[in-house]
Order: C-alpha cells, then structure tokens, then sequence
C-alpha cells in the first residue's frame, strides 16, 4: 500500500482516502416509517373517495369505517360480537396447539410414532380445513363445537410440524449430557428436550395462531349469529364496505395483539437466548 | 365474502351459428328492431330452471332477433353475479331481492328493472320446510316455530326475509342460522341441525319425499305475491342505454312466454314439454342423462311474470323490511332501487 | 479405597469401519490418564465407551472396587463444549443434576456453593451462560462434574474450545483441584502440552483403526511441573516423534477411509 501512496505523490496527486463500501444490508430500527406509511395511504383513500375518483364501490371513506366502529363500540355491539369470537379463537387455538404440541413432542421422542404419524400430519396439513366444516357440523354439532374444532384443527398441524422439528433441533450434545449425568429419561424430556425446543414451539405459535384468527371467519360461516367473522361475512353480503373494513381492521388488531402477547413470552420465556 | 366465486365456462354463441340451427325462415318473419344489429351484451344466469327465459331466448333466437348478441356468463350463487353486474362485467341478470342488491343499488351500481319469479294463490311455489326430528317434536306448522332455528343463507338474504316474514305473522321469535350455501342448509336441515327453512318446490318435494324433513306450510300463505326475483341491470344500462335494454326485455320476454306457455299451460302437449325440456337441459343439470334430468326440470316449474310484470308493492315491503332490521340504510328510497319505466307494475 | 477401570480388549466398529482394535488399559485411582492420538483416532469413542454413552463391539469396560459411597455419578464426563443448560443460570446448572437425586434445597446450596467456591465461581451463581467467558464455562461444568463427587472423571478435549491464554489459566485452576482433592480422570486431548502438564500417564494411540502405541509416564509430580521443565520438554518432543508420521497419514487419508 505505500507503493501506492508513493505513486500518487510522484504523480502529483494527494493521499486519497479509502472510499467507503459497507454500507447497507444491516436493517434498522426505523417503527415511525410504518406508521408514516399508514398515514399517508389512509389520508390518500380518504382524498379520493371524498373527491370522487375512488368511487363507492371500490373502497369505502375512513372515516365512515370509523364512524361505524365507533358506532360498534358505543352500541354495545362490538363486546357482543368480540366475546364469542374471543371465546372461539381462544378455546379453539389452546385445544390445537395444545394437542399440537404434545403429538410433536411424541414424534420428536419416539421413532414409531414419528414413522406413524409424520405422514398423517403431511397429508392432512395441506387440506383446507373450511372444506371439512359441513363435516364437523355433523361430528360436532352446528353450534360451538365445530367452531372450536375447525380452529383447533387449523392451528393443530403447524404446531405439530414446529414442535417437532424444534424437538429435532434440540443440541444433542445437551441430551448426551443429561444422560451422562444419569437423569431419567422424564427428566430429560421435562428439563432438557421441552426448554430446547421451546424457541421453535413459540415461533410455530405465532404462525398457528394467526392461522386461528383467519380460521375465525370460516369458524362462524355456519351457524353463528354474533362474532367478528359472522359479522364480516354479514357485511360482505351485505355489500357494506364500511362494516366490512371495520370488522377487518378488528381483526387486524386481534392479530397485532396476539403477534405482542406472543413477543412478551418470548422476553419472558427465552431470555436466555443469546 | 366467503362464497365461491368461481365462474362456469362461458359459452357463447354467435348470431350465425345461433341463425342456422333456427332456420333462415324463422329469422326473416321475426322483425329485427330498427336499433342496433347484433350489438354484444352479456347475460349472468346461474343453471336453475327459474332461468330459463334467457336459455330460450338465446336458443330459439329472440334476443337475435332483438338485435342483441348474448353471450351468457354462468354463476356458481346469485351474489358474484350482482356484483359482477355492478363492475359492467355483465349487464342483465336476474336474482332475487336480497340485502346485498339493495345495498349496491344504493351505491348507485345497480337497477332492479322487471320482475321474474312471484307467488301467487294457487300456484305451487315456496315451501316451509322441518326437519325430521324438529318435525317429530312437534313443529307441524309453521305456528309452532317460536324459539326454533331457521336456516339461511347469509344475513339480509331472501330466506332471511321470509322466514322473519313467517315468524312475524305468526307473532313468534326465531333465531337464524347463517349457513353460506344452499348445499350447507339442506345438509344442516337433513341432520336436524337446523329446525326449519324455505325453498322452492322443485328442491322442497324430493326432499320430502325422502322423508328427511317434512312440509309445514306454503310462503305464498303469508306473502301472497312475493316478488321473489327479478330483472336487474347496471344504473347505467337503465339510464343510458335504455333501447338496448327494452330490446333486452323483449327477447327475455319471448323466452319467458314460451316457458310459461309450453311447460304450465301445456300449449304444445307433451312433445312441447319434451322439447323444452331438451332444450333447458343443455343448461340445467347437465351432469345427468337427460331422463334423470328431466323429472327435475318438470318438477321445477314455476310461473314467471309475463312481460317482466314488477309487484312493486312487494318490492317495498322488502325494502322496509331490509331496513327495520339494520341490513341496508334507512334512507334507502324505492326509486334508488328500481327504474319502473320499462315494465309494467302492479301492486299485489 | 478407590475405584479403578480396566479395559479389556475393546474392539468398535461404525458401521463397517473399525474404530478401535484391542484396547486394553488400566486407569487406576488417583490418576489422571490422558488419551492423545490423531484426530479421528478414536479416543472420544474410547471415553464414551469408558462413560457407558456407547456399547463397545466386543471386549468389556469394568469397575475394579466400589465408588465411593457419596458418589452420585461415578463416571461423570466434562465435555468439550461444556454442555450448559443456556436457559438455567450457573446454579441451576448444578443443581439440575442434583435434582435427580432428590437433593434439594439446603443440601443443594452446600453442595452448590461449595463446588462454585472450589472453582472460583462463587460470585457468579445467578448468572446465565450467555453472560459467562469460555473459561467461566467451562469451570461451570468442572463445578457441576464435582457436585456429583464422580469415582473417574471423563474429560472430553475439555480446554479445546478454548483460547491459549484462557487454556493456561484453567490448566493451573486443573492442577490445583487435583492436588487439594487428587481425583481419578481420563483426560483425551490432541494438545501435546496439555497431555505432558496434567497426564500421569499418556497414552498415544495409532491412526484408526485406533490401537495403543505407547504408553508414557511422567514421574514428576503434577504440582511441580512448569513450562519448560527439561524432563516434560523430552517426554514432549518424545511424544511428538511418535504422534508426527500418524498425524501425517491421518492427514492423508480422506474422512470415510
């Protein structure tokens, strides 16, 4: 390199500085640029269907779906639509990702079950689960229950494919540990194997659940009368676009909420992660 | 909106084709209107036999000989087809009065132009359906169906009107159960899911007949002249195209006479029925052999409004129904729902 | 009263690759044993084989005279890459292999603080692994091999994940836990200055199929031995002629043979 800056000087130039080149690709932290984005996309619809080139069946006004979410809300009407879709979505995703997660886990464990039921979880994953619906009406009956079946059965195959699979990524050399140190087998899985898996599990959460909420408006195509989803589906039959957008900004909100509850657990469950 | 969107394949039949399979003779005695010649339009219908007056007037040529090009789009529901309406996808359709139509019409989308399907005294129309085991409790008629479930489509759809029309009349409470699909009730009402439903007579009676559900009651006993369907079109087909739309009307309209000539007033005998039946059948179940199929086309007759006759005082009563019950905006007025210019209405 | 190990004509096979031939050995109590070799020689076989992790394909490892009575684990391994729980803090670590043997609360605490003090960790109880150096792990797991009061303990390469400086001080922090408490070890490095620092005896194995080819005894005492001692220089270099042409043709060969 002095070869070079001793050519410069020969040619009469100065030193020259070394040009920088590593920038880019390390994304930052920069939240107000969503919201900014936001902003300018409703302010945009809002212009538009106000001055006429958006017309009224294309997109509704924002402020007329906050008016009627506002009216939701001041009517009641919105605790009584959210309470059993709640109610659902809840009872639903613990059924399926609790069942989810215990089938993974045996599949993680055990070489039989995973040889008997890895291809069963392959089939049955890629079904649409609102396909089976008129069958679970049967099997469960037109109310609550084949609601919470077809949530839970949503949310059952992606928590069995991430728990297993977090159960495979466990670091053996911890497992090896464990019984080098002679822990009975209880203690392996309860101490070792469900705590190493436990990052891939709440990842596979956040996909599962959010799978439920979508679940949420095929659930209460049948048979519900109140419920975010029946209440979307009534607006779209409806053609009333501003119930429709609210119902699906509610929705949207559900997911942001269950996306934040599931950030909280893992601050509070994986803290140990490096 | 969750319902399948899915359209069947288009057929299309071109004036020529249309003219050699009718016969030269036939086209030159008809009058061509003086208007437009073979000016393209679209024509929605599902593939029910309530939708027969377009069939025919496409097959035997009147919309030809009203100067119209039609090439008919198929619909899996009624819904896609409104708002396929509404973006000028298709221009004439026909459906019944739901929730949604009204809802399009006062986003200024759509026009309810004629009328197609009414009860009538007398003539067979919609059935007031039990199921089984609700039947077997006791729901024989239709004033035992307070606190029972009544099946529907969707919120604000024609089922919802009648059952909630029903239940008015015999002052009891019902409470609904959305279901999406016709497919869905009759399965839902098979296994005693649901109580209750209405439909028409030609998927009523072999249901029946099975003896999974049983029928309590007529409609046409507690909405006497239901305007059940009718002819709609774009806002803008009704207000600026208005020849092609009266040349429209009197293509549908020969369809129509035929129909109600040949299949209820027997006109041609029994080879006339046989031969509309053939006809109809090239559209209406199609996936079964034509002597499975006809029984069914028969069984579905139904009277369909000669001229586009328009039961406007019906249409108001749905109107004020939609709105008492928060489906569609209060100030909704009848004349943002139909242009009645065109046929001829009547207050029944 | 101790506890020894004999090997007694250990054969293994991967598959049909053969692994070890003929291994016979004493490891006698007290001592510290240190397998060198090649890489891919066989010696961290030959110590999970000691531990009881994998079943030899013939010949048989046995205990010679019971484990001392308070041994929770008598044949306790320190593994290369320490092996720590990352979601319990440095007691949990401990205490989870006590746990098993019903041993809780105060008893645990004695144990627990007793072996951290014995590795200098006392002031780090409560902390997680990602806040620890390399070396602080690994006398974690030295403190957690302890807490158990193993009969022999299995040490799998366990400085080589370390950097040199960090290697030295642990080595010291080895040599003064053994001459406080002298305990019996299988010690398996490919560090020749490891070996001849904390073996009493060395045992150099062959390129696989791995078989004894020496074994080397050190006569001064662990305690004394420093860096640069003549007598450790010559068993240094003397080990050296003897692992260079395996080392060289190990090198040579490609990895499935």
């Amino acid at each position: 390199m002095a070869d070079t800056g001793a050519e410069n000087k020969r040619n009469g130039e100065g030193p020259i500085e070394v040009r920088f080149r590593g920038g880019g690709f390390a994304p930052k932290s920069l939240r107000w640029v969503g919201v900014v984005v936001f902003v300018v996309l409703i302010a945009l619809v809002q212009w538009g269907t106000e001055s006429g080139w958006i017309s009224a069946l294309t997109l509704p006004k924002p402020s007329d779906v906050l008016a009627t979410f506002v009216q939701l809300w001041e009517s009641g009407l919105l605790f009584k639509h959210l309470q059993p879709s709640l109610t659902r979505l809840v009872i639903g995703a613990a059924l399926g990702a609790s069942a989810g997660i215990g089938i993974g886990v045996l599949i993680g464990l055990f070489s039989y079950v995973r040889a008997g039921l890895v291809p069963l979880v392959a089939a049955i994953f890629p079904i649409p689960k609102i396909a089976l619906l008129p069958l679970f009406v049967i099997w469960f009956g037109i109310d609550e229950g084949s609601k919470y079946a077809l949530i839970a059965f949503g949310t059952f195959t992606p928590t069995v494919v991430a728990t297993y699979g977090a159960v495979d990524n466990v670091d053996r050399s911890l497992i090896r540990m464990g019984q080098s140190f002679g822990l009975s087998w209880f203690s392996i899985v309860r101490k070792i194997v469900l705590p190493g898996a436990m990052p891939g599990i709440l990842s596979g959460l956040r996909i599962s659940l959010a799978i439920a909420i979508i679940l949420l408006v095929a659930a209460e195509m049948l048979g519900a009368e109140y419920g975010i989803g029946a209440y979307i589906l009534e607006a779209g039959s409806l053609y009333d676009l501003e119930r429709l957008f609210a119902g699906v900004v509610i929705l949207s909100l559900l997911g942001v909420l269950v996306s934040a509850l599931i950030g909280l657990l893992e601050k509070r469950l994986l803290g140990w992660r490096v | 909106m969750i319902e399948i969107k899915r359209e069947d394949k288009q057929m299309k039949f071109n004036r020529r084709q249309t003219l050699g399979l009718m016969g030269a003779a036939a086209a030159t005695t008809l009058a061509a209107p003086a208007i437009a010649q073979n000016k393209k339009i679209v024509v929605g219908a599902l593939r029910f036999t309530s939708h027969s007056g377009s069939f025919i007037a496409l097959e035997r040529g009147y919309f030809n000989d009203a100067g119209l090009d039609v090439e008919l789009k198929f619909f899996q529901a009624a819904q896609p087809m409104a708002v396929a309406i509404a973006s000028g996808d298709v221009d004439y359709a026909v459906t019944a009065v739901s929730g949604g139509l009204i809802s399009l019409a006062d986003k200024g989308a759509i026009k309810v132009i004629g009328g197609a399907l009414s009860e009538e005294k007398g003539i067979d129309g919609q059935k007031i359906l039990a199921s089984d085991a609700a039947f077997k409790a006791g729901l024989t008629s239709p004033s035992q169906l307070g606190g029972k479930t009544f099946g529907m489509s969707t919120a604000g759809s024609s089922f919802h009107y009648m059952g909630s029309k029903v239940a008015q009349a015999e002052g009891v409470e019902m409470s609904f159960k959305p279901l999406q699909k016709v497919g869905a009730i009759i399965g839902a009402l098979k296994s005693g899911q649901i109580d209750a439903w209405s439909i028409v007579p030609h998927i009523a009676k072999p249901l029946a007949g099975s003896g999974a559900v049983h029928i309590i009651g007529d409609i046409s006993d507690y909405l006497p002249g239901y305007q059940v369907t009718t002819v709609f079109t774009s806002a803008k087909n009704a207000a600026d195209e208005r020849d092609q739309t009266k040349d429209f009307l009197t293509g549908f309209g020969k369809g129509v006479s035929d129909y109600n000539s040949t299949m209820i007033d027997k006109a041609g005998g029994e080879d006339g029925v046989n031969e509309m039946v053939d006809l109809i059948h090239k559209y209406v179940y199609t996936d079964r052999p034509r002597e499975k199929a006809a029984p069914s086309i028969i069984n579905g007759t139904m009277r369909i409004n000669e001229g586009s006759k328009l039961n406007i005082a019906s249409l108001r009563d749905q109107l004020e129904w939609f709105q008492s019950e928060d489906l569609v905006g209060k100030d909704i007025t009848l004349d943002t729902l139909v242009d009645g210019s065109y046929v001829e209405t009547y207050e029944g | 009263m101790g506890m020894d190990i004999r090997l007694d004509g250990i054969c293994h096979f991967y598959g049909d690759t053969e692994v070890l031939r003929d291994i016979s050995l004493e490891i006698p109590t007290g001592q510290i044993v240190c397998l060198v070799g090649p890489s891919g020689c066989g010696k961290s076989t030959l110590l999970r084989l000691i531990g009881g992790l994998e079943r030899p394909g013939s010949g048989r490892v046995l205990q010679l005279g019971a484990p001392p009575s308070n041994s929770l684990n008598p044949l306790t391994f320190v593994f290369q890459d320490f092996a720590l729980l990352p979601w319990r803090t440095v007691k949990g670590n401990i205490s989870l292999v006590l746990e098993d043997h019903g041993i809780r609360g105060k008893r645990s605490k004695a144990i627990i603080d007793d072996v951290l003090t014995r590795t200098k960790l006392a002031d780090f109880a409560d902390a997680l692994p990602k806040q620890l150096s390399g070396g602080m792990k690994q006398r974690v797991a030295i403190a957690r091999a302890l807490a158990v009061n193993p009969a022999v303990m299995l040490m799998d390469e366990p400085l080589s994940a370390l950097d040199a400086q960090t290697r030295e001080l642990l080595m010291d922090d080895l040599v003064a836990l053994w001459t406080r408490q002298p305990f019996t070890a299988v010690y398996v490095t490919h560090n020749l200055a490891e070996a001849v620092r904390l073996g009493h005896t060395i045992v150099v194995l062959s390129r696989r199929p791995g078989r004894i080819r020496e074994i080397v005894s050190i006569d001064t005492p662990i305690g004394e031995r420093r860096a640069g001692d003549p007598v450790c220089q010559r068993k240094h270099d003397l080990l050296w002629e003897l692992l260079r042409e395996e080392a060289r043709a190990a090198d040579e060969e490609l990895i499935d043979g």
